[in-house]
């Protein structure tokens, strides 16, 4: 998929003065709620979030449209932070009077926590300010009947190979994200995020065997990002890719080798077992109920989990991307964050109330999914960072191992410990060739046993755009994970 | 006010007024309160409210879907819908909505949930019972629900149906790597059992304490409810039609054949009670209680109208949500309370049989590496103990359970004659009630 792309950027825009065609949040809702929330005694902080969003949904079946789907969203929240607790109040209308009844529910939803450990929260900047991310074919601009056609034109793309494949399933997903932020300490951010995302579900069959394709494709940005993604070419590969895994794969002995990890996997492992440990709510605990703890602990930012090679990191800023932000939920502005550094453990991800609990600045990591969900510290793109290394030079050095270029099952434990990646597309390595597909690779490895195995990076990056959950409700966030290929020495595969 | 009932029931008059030969309108009034809890207090106390509708219109085999998220505007957004699928492209998947002269059997909520005022003290008492069973730290969240839906359909559906519950997820911890997980789910007040749910995630806790490195090979597993719900989770999405249709089910041209042992009967029940019970699934047609797997053979699949028809036979009346769900896709008939049909153990009979086993308290995770043939792994936690000699001798951790899906229901031989409803956050869902269940010779596998 396209890299880097340009689409995404940040517009620096006169504070409060929004596109005039998308004027429709009445910043006075939130306005006039903060002025009540100021009166009110033992707040620390109260937030509201206006959000309005567009929303269409379609899918092709094996040629045929299944479904077509759009709305038009509208919400408010309000957040109150009480050093006894925190409250929060969500609903899907917008109104003074519902501003005001949302912040009588917040502020009586935080005095009920009734902790006995204060709640704080670091100190940032207040900020003015308005954000958008450009479109070159705003996606509201195309019809249904284009996008299910291009929908169409994949299914015949995929059919023209003459492989066996069934489902064929693919579902496009775009919308558009209009919020206003505004907090009791004098933040006002407005923002315009467009979204797409394209869903493809196959399974390949030859030879009485079949072969799974689950994959996602997404973008902040316009059309033009769909037209990039050229998948009329990427998903009849993929399809004649399974068909020869399938025919003329061959299952991995038992044993160790050296494994080269195309960017997907490499992705993986760096949203899984890096990115998820290093969510400081996690690590505080406040996540241990659902979506778990972590095997990382306030003291070991400094400790060595990887390789000098194992960098990775945590960008929401990266223009174009699926996970990009340019200020968090919370108003703080959004940086690349460097988690493991060099095989360091260096940065935790957090929002205002875990940098205070670690004594830190928050880094902008607060999102959340919609209106009627708190923000919670996430991910937004993590990948590995690239190293020196051609493609070539990678394999070159390989006398007896595997390429896992994708993957299809994956897990890992809830303390982020223990993983496993199954491939998708995998391949022998002799004497620094390829040498034939590798079926049903299956690598179960441990986090530092991962990262520390790694020997080579090399330059080129690429990404995987995917739905992230956390929370409790769940919460699916947008997010890239990647990286480039990754050479590790000596691991166990079967 | 107006009832959601006639609300749908008027935007199914102007979609039909204005041209629609189909319409469906369902609208919905959802409350929704939550305590989470970590570290054995409360983090934060949060609540939302939805008003809104979904509305499918059909012309001819034209279909639109929408969300009326502003029911004040709510027909002029019908109005405008059914233009707009007079151009929309033809849907040939689209065969119909469930017709005929319905009767529901309708709910109501018990009036103590939707009144209750102090949530948090339920939470306070199932952190005090875990920590007297043996826990230091405990987390959760207690969700309080409350729903008000109203359905119409131009082919006879109209009905309104209430649902208000509980539920209560307790995790606790005796060591970093030791604890324990216990739900408590209820559509009733007086169904509640903070203390004891807490209590037994802390007695778990207390039991996984000191876990040793796991070994691979094959082992009986015994498994809880709750870990139970999240692998008849995958079980069940995989019954739906839609999934089958997508090559996404392992269950595809098995219908008559053995796809479990003769102990397995499941059963997809939304009428009894439950925190999911439902009078009528997503087109209005009135739900009703459908045999699936029957002593280890597969009866049906989970069926909307449209699907019914493409297979030839009936609508089950699980027509999943018009306007797709995180976890469902466009058209998705789901399961709206399975239930798998206990069996005449004791659980600790259970254990006493079991010479060389693993005890699973939950599991996450649960991911294929072929839905079509099954192959997957998931990964238990919190309390994992070591079966030997049919006693329990310590705990275990960092292992997974790598096998086949049609493996694990055609493995499983001894069932509890005891249930529980489980549901907890996305992975035992939706909510289900299970007794405990021995599997034998599953696959163990851990990190080399």
């Amino acid at each position: 998929m396209a890299l880097f792309g340009t689409g995404g950027r940040l517009i620096p825009k006169t504070p409060m003065r929004p596109p005039s065609d998308r004027d429709m949040i009445d910043e006075e809702v939130a306005l006039a709620t903060l002025k009540e929330a100021e009166a009110k005694a033992g707040v620390l902080l109260a937030e509201v979030r206006l959000e309005e969003r567009d929303r269409r949904h379609m899918a092709v079946k094996e040629g045929e449209i299944s479904s077509v789907i759009s709305a038009h969203d509208r919400g408010m929240n309000v957040r109150v932070v009480m050093r006894s607790g925190t409250g929060f109040a969500g609903g899907n209308t917008v109104s003074k009077a519902e501003g005001l009844r949302l912040l009588q529910r917040a502020f009586r939803n935080a005095k009920d926590s009734r902790r006995r450990t204060e709640v704080s929260l670091s100190p940032e900047p207040s900020v003015k300010t308005s954000w958008e991310v450009h479109q070159k074919r705003p996606l509201i601009d195309v019809g249904s009947d284009e996008k299910l056609g291009y929908l169409k034109d994949l299914d015949r793309a995929v059919m023209k190979t003459k492989v066996k494949v069934r489902g064929r399933f693919y579902e496009l997903k775009d919308y558009e994200i209009e919020s206003f932020f505004a907090n009791t300490e004098g933040s006002r951010i407005r923002s315009f995020l467009p979204r797409v995302v394209l869903e493809s579900t196959n399974a390949v069959i030859s030879k009485g065997e079949s072969a799974q394709s689950l994959r996602s494709w997404g973008a902040s940005g316009g059309w033009e990002k769909v037209e990039a993604w050229a998948l009329d070419e990427v998903l009849p590969q993929e399809m004649r890719m399974l068909k020869a895994q399938l025919d003329k794969g061959r299952r991995v002995k038992a044993g160790t080798y050296d494994l080269v990890c195309g960017p997907e996997v490499a992705g993986i492992a760096a949203h899984e077992s890096c990115g998820h440990p290093m969510e400081a709510d996690r690590i505080i605990g406040r996540e241990m109920s659902q979506a778990g703890r972590s095997f990382v602990s306030p003291d070991m930012i400094g400790k060595r989990i990887g390789s000098e090679y194992a960098t990775v990191i945590d960008d929401p800023t990266l223009p174009g991307s699926y996970g990009y932000y340019a200020y968090d939920e919370e108003g703080v502005k959004a940086r690349p964050r460097f988690l493991y550094k060099a095989g360091i453990i260096n940065e935790f991800l957090h929002n205002r109330e875990t940098a205070s609990k670690l004594g830190v600045q928050s880094n902008g990591s607060s999102r959340s999914e919609f209106y009627l969900r708190e923000p919670i510290v996430r991910m937004a793109n993590t990948f590995v960072a690239p190293g020196d290394f051609e493609d070539d030079e990678i394999f070159g050095d390989v006398k007896d191992g595997v390429l896992m270029h994708s993957f299809t099952e994956w897990n890992i434990d809830d303390k982020r410990y223990n993983q496993k990646y199954v491939s998708r597309e995998a391949y022998f390595i002799k004497d620094g060739e390829i040498a034939g597909p590798a079926k049903n690779c299956v690598l179960e490895i441990t986090t530092p046993g991962f990262w520390g195995a790694i020997d080579a990076v090399s330059r080129k990056l690429d990404f995987v755009a995917a739905e992230c959950g956390k929370g409790d409700p769940m919460q699916a966030m947008p997010v890239f994970t990647g990286g480039p290929m990754l050479r590790l020495r000596s691991v166990a595969l079967r | 006010m107006t009832s959601l009932k006639e609300i749908a029931y008027d935007l199914v008059q102007v979609a039909r007024d204005e041209g629609a030969k189909d319409a469906v309108a369902e609208a919905f009034d959802r409350s929704t309160r939550l305590v989470r809890f970590s570290n054995s207090e409360i983090d934060s106390t949060l609540s939302w409210v939805e008003r809104h509708a979904h509305v499918l219109v059909a012309i001819g085999k034209r279909t639109l879907v929408t969300d009326v998220r502003d029911l004040e505007t709510s027909k002029a957004q019908v109005r405008e819908l059914v233009n707009r699928a007079r151009s929309a492209p033809i849907n040939e998947e689209y065969g119909g909505i469930a017709s005929g002269r319905f009767k529901y059997r309708s709910g109501r909520a018990d009036p103590a949930i939707v009144k209750l005022r102090d949530p948090a003290k339920h939470v306070h008492e199932a952190i005090r019972a875990a920590e007297a069973a043996g826990s230091d730290n405990v987390g959760g969240t207690l969700y309080v629900r409350h729903a008000v839906i109203g359905v119409a359909s131009s082919s006879g559906a109209k009905a309104s149906d209430e649902n208000a519950s509980l539920d209560l997820s307790v995790r606790a911890f005796s060591q970093p790597e030791a604890s324990g997980h216990c739900v408590s789910v209820t559509p009733r007040l007086s169904g509640l059992r903070a203390k004891e749910t807490g209590a037994r995630a802390g007695e778990l806790a207390r039991m996984a304490k000191n876990p040793v490195q796991g070994e691979q090979g094959r082992f009986d597993v015994v498994v809880e409810p709750l870990f139970l719900g999240s692998i008849l989770h995958s079980t069940s999405n995989m019954m739906s039609a839609m999934l089958v249709d997508i090559g996404m089910s392992m269950y595809s041209k098995k219908i008559g054949k053995k796809v479990a042992s003769s102990r397995i009967t499941i059963v997809d029940d939304p009428l009894m009670p439950s925190s999911s019970r439902r009078a009528f699934d997503h087109e209005g047609a009135p739900t009703r209680r459908n045999v699936i797997v029957k002593d280890g053979v597969l009866r049906t699949f989970l069926h909307n109208t449209s699907t019914a028809k493409r297979y030839r036979t009936r609508t089950t009346a699980n027509t999943g949500p018009l306007v797709p769900t995180l976890f469902t896709i466009p058209s998705q008939p789901v399961a709206f309370h399975p239930v798998l049909e206990p069996g005449d153990w004791k659980t600790e009979e259970i254990i006493a049989d079991t010479e060389h086993g693993l005890y699973m308290n939950n599991t996450w995770y649960t991911r294929f590496q072929n839905h079509s043939t099954g192959e997957f792994s998931t990964i238990p936690r919190d309390a994992i103990l070591r079966i030997e000699g049919g006693e329990i001798v310590g705990a275990v951790k960092n292992v997974r359970m790598s096998d086949n899906m049609m493996n694990f229901w055609k493995s499983a031989d001894a069932l509890s004659k005891t249930s529980q409803e489980v549901f907890w956050w996305d992975e035992a869902s939706p909510p289900s009630t299970l007794p405990t269940l021995r599997s034998r010779q599953m696959n163990i596998t851990r990190s080399a």
